[in-house]
């Protein structure tokens, strides 16, 4: 068996032989800032600067009325030592990440599959659900999903639990449920990543026997991996940082009884209701510090188990 | 003033860079329609209070044509948060309704106007002396009550009647109230009235009815983890009784009349203050009814008059004549008045409130009987409670979820709630 009926390369076009003549370096740079400027000064106004100020906030007791005054790491170790409700928020958001991403990839790629297969109506679908991502980030949907799971709602009425948001050990599951339904941004990555896995792999699969199950496991799993690296990680950092489906859903308080209580939530209370700006700004960027962490610690599982098809040419 | 441009500076920040994580912040600018000065006024309030708000603002615009007024009313709780975050970013609206726990905070934060500079527009010669006071701090004047109100146990008295249960009475006790809760539930299936535990204002009529106070004098908690312990346990044992409402409802209590177990129709009565009480009109078709707050077992009365709410005027207003001109309107004109009625409590100007009182109709008229009836036999009101006081009314709430769904016992959550509040008070 050869390979020779790959064509040889035919003659590449030829470069003009007058190119033409470029432009100083220094005026083409200028003409970059000029176009970037606009971005660049929203960045430093608006991201950078308000950043700068709420670190070193963060080492101050700042109650937004009276003038900042310097504590040092106080907002920092009375947030790991001497505050039970903080520990409760870390604990609530941790079990969200774990309900609520694993369920959310796992769906999107159920969908993505059932899509990938679809002769017809795959683009009426594909819009249905990635419909929810789009609406469900705004407060009204939020809002819309209280009431379903409320009591006198329409989950309490087809099930008879009594609403699920005025249960401490269900509200969360809402509150995951909310993140869970908006799966449609992974899901249509997911669905760019299928489509890319070449049809002769499942042929030779299953020439060699393999069945439904086993392609999946041996083709489209390791071909899919970064796609689904790709997506554990944005929506891991997403999921830390889940604000507004637990704000609408427990009408702003993380109640019942800290239930929705997320880390977010608690940074909000301590900022805009109890009036510690300073103590709120050392929790964000200890959350900052966490993603970055738990990012890192994505990146270093992945050398184990994300397969990228370039690797095979080496 | 450099200092003030830096914390200006620092709150706006600040408030950008927690936008940043959180997401979900609006902006609004002063925008100037059409030449006019434009002012920003905002309350808190039911629906009902909203409409005849709109139809006073609407005869100001038309007395002052030059002036055009943007209203923006929410709920209790979402705009104590929303006015805090305005003020903390220098950009307060230019006219405020303010809660009796604000003002001290708001005063001192250098966010209120000192009202004696528009003393030329804005008259209180006509407002009693004693209730005007309470909106003055370190010897200003920060603000003005614009009426008082009283706590009240308002119930649905159709049901209450029909279930042959002792309607309240004056000077009826915590321990006639509880019974009462305990047979309306036996009689009428569902509980008798909220579950009073979550509400700071109640634990302070219960308090008061023992000659104690929620606030020393000089700012510090008036009252022991003992004292809320007990209190505590006397809710939450109701609660467990059926007495009062489920904690799945009990959650859910924010301040407005909607949110209620009676509002909602799964309780027979509740405890509010009195003006708000109107929106249970379209909520219990069947007739509500104000009877006064439980007393002390001695027969201590533990509600007061409270100047219920104020109106005060941003600090940074670029307009404080014409802001000092609408709060004079709203206090101070007769057919102001007359549109308002008593959604703010009974007016503040005597010479209003006589005129008016007799001309009173419908749910107006059951609040100004409801408060002429306790004339002379209520205790003075506490003075104006320390700024920590703003954010520990949701500590209490919370503290209170914990008891309700079991998680704590009343002593624990006590015990918690008594160390954050003292950590409050002292920062």
């Amino acid at each position: 068996m050869t390979t020779t009926d790959i064509p040889a390369p035919t003659a590449r076009p030829k470069r003009p032989a007058t190119a033409p003549k470029r432009r100083p370096k220094r005026e083409r740079e200028g003409a970059a800032w000029v176009f970037l400027s606009p971005w660049v000064l929203g960045a430093i106004v608006l991201t950078l600067l308000p950043m700068a100020v709420s670190l070193y906030l963060s080492f101050t007791d700042y109650n937004l009325f009276d003038p900042p005054q310097w504590v040092g790491l106080r907002n920092y170790t009375q947030m790991f030592t001497e505050d039970p409700r903080y520990w409760r928020s870390v604990v609530t958001t941790v079990t969200y990440v774990v309900i609520a991403v694993p369920l959310q990839l796992a769906l999107a790629l159920v969908v993505a599959l059932a899509l990938k297969s679809m002769k017809r109506g795959k683009a009426f679908y594909r819009s249905a659900f990635y419909a929810p991502s789009l609406l469900g980030a705004s407060m009204s949907i939020a809002l819309v999903w209280r009431a379903v799971f409320n009591d006198g709602g329409t989950v309490d009425n087809l099930l008879g639990t009594g609403g699920w948001v005025n249960k401490p050990g269900w509200a969360l599951l809402a509150v995951a449920l909310l993140t869970v339904w908006q799966f449609g941004a992974p899901m249509v990555i997911f669905l760019a990543g299928l489509q890319q896995i070449p049809a002769e792999l499942y042929e030779a699969a299953a020439v060699d026997g393999a069945g439904k199950w086993r392609q999946f496991l041996s083709v489209t799993v390791p071909m899919l991996s970064p796609v689904l690296f790709f997506n554990l990680v944005l929506q891991t950092i997403q999921a830390f940082q889940v604000f507004t489906p637990a704000f609408a859903v427990s009408a702003g308080k993380g109640g019942p009884a800290d239930s929705t209580l997320v880390y977010t939530m608690y940074l909000y209370d301590r900022g805009f209701v109890a009036s510690h700006m300073g103590y709120a700004s050392a929790m964000a960027w200890v959350l900052l510090l966490v993603i970055g962490v738990v990012t890192a610690v994505l990146f270093r599982t992945s050398r184990s188990w994300v397969f990228y098809a370039s690797e095979g040419d080496r | 003033m450099p200092g003030h441009r830096t914390k200006g500076f620092c709150a706006t920040a600040a408030a950008l860079a927690l936008c940043a994580v959180l997401a979900g912040c609006g902006g609004s600018g002063d925008s100037v329609g059409g030449g006019k000065v434009v002012l920003r006024y905002t309350w808190w309030g039911n629906p009902d209070r909203a409409e005849r708000t709109e139809q006073a603002v609407a005869l100001f615009e038309k007395q002052h044509p030059d002036i055009s007024v943007q209203t923006s009313f929410a709920g209790y709780d979402t705009y104590k948060q929303k006015l805090a975050t305005q003020a903390a970013g220098g950009d307060a609206p230019d006219v405020m309704q303010l809660d009796y726990r604000q003002i001290d905070q708001y005063a001192s934060g250098d966010v209120l106007l000192d009202l004696a500079k528009q003393k030329a527009v804005l008259r209180t010669s006509e407002i009693d002396p004693g209730l005007l006071d309470t909106g003055r701090v370190e010897g200003k004047q920060y603000a003005i009550p614009q009426g008082r109100g009283t706590e009240t146990v308002v119930y649905d008295v159709k049901t209450w009647k029909e279930s042959g249960v002792p309607l309240p009475r004056q000077g009826w006790t915590w321990s006639d109230w509880a019974d009462a809760m305990r047979a309306l539930a036996k009689k009428t299936g569902k509980p008798g009235g909220t579950d009073l535990g979550w509400s700071e204002d109640a634990f302070e009529v219960w308090l008061r009815g023992q000659g104690k106070a929620l606030y020393t004098k000089d700012g510090g908690l008036g009252f022991t983890a003992d004292d809320l312990t007990q209190w505590w346990t006397f809710t939450d044992k109701l609660r467990r009784e059926g007495a009062v409402s489920p904690a799945e409802q009990t959650t859910q209590l924010d301040g407005t009349v909607e949110n209620t177990p009676l509002g909602r129709g799964k309780a027979v009565s509740d405890a509010n203050w009195d003006a708000p009480a109107s929106g249970f009109l379209a909520l219990v078709p069947s007739g509500i009814v104000l009877a006064p707050m439980p007393s002390g077992e001695d027969g201590t009365p533990g509600q007061y008059f409270k100047p219920s709410m104020f109106l005060g005027i941003s600090a940074n207003t670029g307009h404080a004549k014409e802001a000092a001109q609408l709060i004079d309107f709203l206090l101070n004109d007769k057919e102001a008045a007359r549109i308002l009625g008593a959604t703010r409590g009974i007016p503040v100007n005597e010479t209003i409130r006589e005129e008016t009182e007799p001309q009173l109709k419908d749910f107006d008229k059951t609040v100004a009987d409801y408060q002429s009836s306790f004339e002379g036999t209520l205790k003075d009101p506490p003075q104006a409670p320390p700024s920590g006081d703003n954010a520990l009314q949701t500590t209490f709430q919370r503290d209170y979820d914990q008891v309700s769904y079991e998680r704590m016992s009343p002593r624990e959550a006590a015990e918690n709630y008594v160390t954050e509040a003292k950590a409050e008070l002292r920062s």
